[in-house]
């Protein structure tokens, strides 16, 4: 009896000690968040007096009027959801399309392409060439550059190849007895059982879509460009020419549209993770040994 | 474990492969470059034929109709279509229905698909354009030829616009009523060939400088300051009065304050260097370059600030990059009563600030040993440029010739500048009135009419009028600007620029680069007293002259056109 509440007092430390760790952890995440929360619905002058901390001082929503009267923001904002939307389907299905087969290891040739695979993950042909390539297959200035590119990203790929050898095989022989074929056992079968790899990588996808600015500024036109391109202009545009001596220096952007640039840019990605949570948790860790 | 052996042959030979079709694509990339040259060489000489004809039936019909311009020369036709790149400024962020941009769209008959791009991100767009020579706009605003572009046009990838003069009479002209006929033949690269049409300032404007807190000076008396001595016993009277503050801060950092003052010292080192090499300045009276560096004028300077940094009289977090949220943050709470920095910022500190009476007022440049000087300004600024793909377009004359109406010209100018008349502004004599909205405008009429209609852009204005501009400021600024204007050169010319061919220009910046980082970790070491110019000087002064500062200054001197 004793020794069990010995035990008890021992773990209720240990647990206090745990929930202390994540109450630290939680508040470095989670105190730059509010700060900027905070300072975008200040009023600017006293952000300058320096009055902001953790709760807006005085009230004032002009700067995210000022960002939403951006000309084209909300089309740029309505490009950035279709790439991610349409990016990160698109990536899935092609994924899910290469990664069953090549998740197989009685297909001949499988080796083949998996090094293929894996060889376009270190080596690639930099900026110039890559260019040429797209502008070459006519994709510059349509949205398909940015769709067709990244729908196969290796690393999401061996997650979820290791994940679909991980179903038990059994399972699908017994469907192909039944006299299912590979296409209907794929999408009936397989992926529902994949639901976990198949959000995590999701997940992984729709931040590299709602994120890339890069790939956008090179490949498309003005009127296709996503909302990160203007968002990241306004955080850090008049600071990137700063060695021009003169101009850059002159023009100045309050930090208040600043932070209200960062809450707008971060919070309907960040509005994802609890829904796909209860996969993520699993996903994180699924592919890594086979079972 | 032959296996992997294999492998690893495999992807060694993989690796080497990917270079070599790294190389050979961009081999080929700048064949491309170099192929169109040629092309474009036959090309553009058949166009100046074709060009010379259509001269001189242009002749003929400027004879008859004078409005030789490209206004009336094109006005029955369908409108032209181009696409152009436009490096758009948050800060002023591009509408495509501004009333600047729709009146020359209709003025000049052209439908333009605007490209714009963000000005972060424009120069590697540019690049891209130049480089590759796929999907490059017709025209690009707001670029030069110096640095990548200087390459990339001796390679044929832009357009020569000193080919066509004949198609660009209002550049011609307006660089004429300027002045900046000289100017402008600088800016010619190697092949004596000018490859972008600069923007033109006929007098450069005093933007920036001191800027001390007035009512400062008023409550203890104080005179308005003429030489450096003069700010050092303000900012002594501050410090004393406020033992917590630091009575000098600079925006951005320590190039802005260097740019700024240095030339009143004779000298201009550092990031921002008027002559760009950080460690040469520009003898402007014998007319040759100098290694400033280790010059008793540097010297001279940095005992100066080192004696306002020891006494607390200057901002100690200077040495870090001051942002301007911070920079308004230490004006607007007194925690400094001084800073270098420029006019148009004034209004958001003294808005900002709680204290009662709080006024800013800029100053002339203050006196120091070789006069009072600003930092020195070009009259050319950033401008357009043709890739070498809209040469082969059928219309390109009436492309070139639109552009330069679009920009230059007499009337256009006046459009990018003040808006419509009787819309915007309205004029009688020399005084221009501008309507009662943008009078009243909190952000200033500037402001207003940049973010209202876009007039007075950086990218598509080309042609600066200073009293025209002044007219947009309070009379207060203006004034300064009088008083600027009057002084002796105040304002002198940035530095005449090299001739380097390839192999020279990589000599000279193989050169530069460690001197320029030396010199960057001694100023800072001089500055806040970590290096003594006492005993540290020699040393210093060795270390250059061991990086070959002389040879470098050599370099630039038997370089001069």
């Amino acid at each position: 009896m004793g020794k069990h509440k010995k035990i008890a007092k021992s773990n209720l430390i240990f647990d206090g000690l745990v929930n202390l760790v994540m109450i630290l952890v939680l508040l470095v995440c989670l105190l730059p968040f509010i700060y900027m929360i905070a300072m975008s619905l200040s009023d600017p002058a006293a952000i300058m007096n320096n009055e902001v901390t953790f709760w807006p001082k005085r009230l004032n929503l002009s700067s995210y009027r000022q960002i939403f009267s951006y000309p084209n923001f909300f089309r740029a904002y309505g490009n950035t959801f279709f790439y991610t939307i349409c990016g990160t389907a698109f990536s899935l299905l092609m994924m899910i399309m290469l990664g069953y087969p090549l998740s197989k290891d009685f297909l001949r040739g499988n080796n083949f392409f998996m090094k293929m695979v894996i060889l376009t993950m270190f080596f690639s042909g930099g900026l110039i060439p890559n260019y040429l390539l797209i502008s070459y297959l006519r994709l510059t200035g349509t949205r398909f550059a940015l769709l067709i590119p990244f729908a196969i990203n290796q690393f999401n790929l061996i997650i979820l190849i290791n994940f679909f050898k991980t179903i038990p095989v059994e399972l699908e022989e017994a469907a192909l007895i039944d006299g299912m074929s590979y296409w209907k056992l794929l999408w009936k079968i397989v992926v529902p059982l994949s639901k976990p790899a198949i959000a995590t990588i999701g997940l992984y996808s729709a931040v590299f879509f709602w994120n890339d600015w890069f790939n956008s500024l090179i490949y498309l036109n003005s009127n296709q460009y996503p909302v990160m391109l203007y968002l990241r202009n306004i955080v850090n545009g008049t600071m990137m020419v700063g060695e021009a001596a003169g101009s850059a220096d002159k023009s100045t952007i309050a930090i208040s549209v600043k932070a209200a640039v960062i809450i707008v840019s971060t919070l309907p990605i960040i509005c994802i993770y609890p829904f796909l949570q209860k996969y993520f948790v699993k996903g994180m860790t699924v592919g890594s040994v086979k079972g | 474990m032959k296996k992997s052996k294999l492998l690893s042959l495999i992807l060694t030979a993989s690796l080497s492969v990917t270079m070599l079709a790294g190389c050979g694509n961009s081999g080929n990339d700048s064949q491309t470059d170099a192929n169109p040259p040629a092309e474009q060489g036959d090309d553009a000489s058949a166009k100046t034929d074709a060009g010379q004809e259509t001269e001189t039936s242009q002749t003929e019909g400027e004879t008859t109709a004078e409005g030789e311009d490209a206004e009336s020369m094109y006005a029955g036709e369908d409108p032209l279509k181009i696409a152009v790149y436009y490096s758009d400024n948050s800060t002023l962020p591009f509408k495509e229905d501004w009333l600047t941009v729709k009146a020359m769209e209709e003025k000049y008959n052209v439908d333009v698909s605007w490209e714009i791009i963000p000005i972060a991100d424009y120069n590697t767009k540019v690049s891209l354009a130049l480089n590759t020579g796929t999907n490059a706009p017709d025209v690009i605003l707001y670029q030069t030829t110096v640095g990548e572009n200087a390459s990339l046009a001796l390679n044929g990838a832009l357009v020569p616009v000193s080919d066509y003069e004949q198609w660009t009479p209002n550049f011609t002209e307006r660089v004429k009523e300027f002045g900046l006929e000289d100017a402008v033949e600088a800016k010619k690269l190697q092949d004596g060939k000018l490859y972008y049409m600069p923007s033109l300032t006929d007098k450069p404007f005093y933007d920036g400088g001191l800027i001390l807190r007035e009512d400062f000076l008023e409550a203890k008396g104080l005179s308005e300051p003429k030489t450096f001595d003069d700010l050092y016993e303000i900012l002594k009277a501050y410090k004393e009065e406020n033992p917590d503050s630091y009575p000098l801060t600079i925006l951005a950092g320590p190039r802005v304050l260097y740019r700024m003052t240095m030339p009143s010292f004779g000298i201009s080192v550092g990031k921002n260097s008027s002559s760009g090499t950080s460690v040469l300045s520009w003898d402007y009276e014998n007319n040759k370059y100098f290694a400033a560096a280790t010059s008793d004028e540097l010297k001279e300077y940095l005992t100066f600030f080192h004696k306002l940094y020891e006494e607390g009289l200057l901002d100690p977090e200077m040495a870090d990059p001051i942002d301007s949220d911070t920079w308004s943050q230490k004006m607007a709470t007194g925690y400094s009563c001084a800073t270098y920095a420029y006019y148009d910022q004034i209004g958001g500190v003294e808005s900002a600030a709680a204290q009662e009476g709080f006024k800013l007022q800029m100053y002339a440049p203050l006196e120091g040993p070789s006069g009072a000087h600003h930092q020195p300004k070009s009259s050319l600024g950033s401008g357009i440029m043709f890739p070498a793909a809209t040469a082969k377009r059928d219309d390109f004359e009436r492309i070139v010739r639109t552009i330069d109406a679009m920009f230059f010209s007499e009337e256009a100018a006046k459009i990018w500048c003040l808006g419509i008349e009787g819309e915007t502004y309205t004029e009688s004599g020399d005084t221009i009135t501008y309507s009662d909205e943008i009078l009243n405008a909190a952000d200033g009429v500037y402001k207003y009419m940049q973010v209202q209609y876009g007039c007075g852009s950086d990218v598509t204005q080309m042609v600066w009028y200073n009293a025209r501009e002044m007219s947009k400021y309070d009379e207060n600024y203006a004034k300064i600007n009088e008083q600027v204007a009057a002084m002796d050169n105040a304002i002198q010319d940035i530095p005449p620029s090299v001739d380097f061919d390839d192999l020279q220009a990589e000599d000279a910046s193989s050169l530069q680069t460690p001197l320029a980082d030396n010199l960057e970790v001694w100023l800072d070491g001089f500055l806040t007293g970590s290096k003594s110019l006492e005993t540290d000087w020699d040393a210093y002064v060795g270390e250059m002259n061991n990086l070959q500062i002389d040879s470098f200054c050599q370099m630039y001197n038997d370089a001069l056109k």
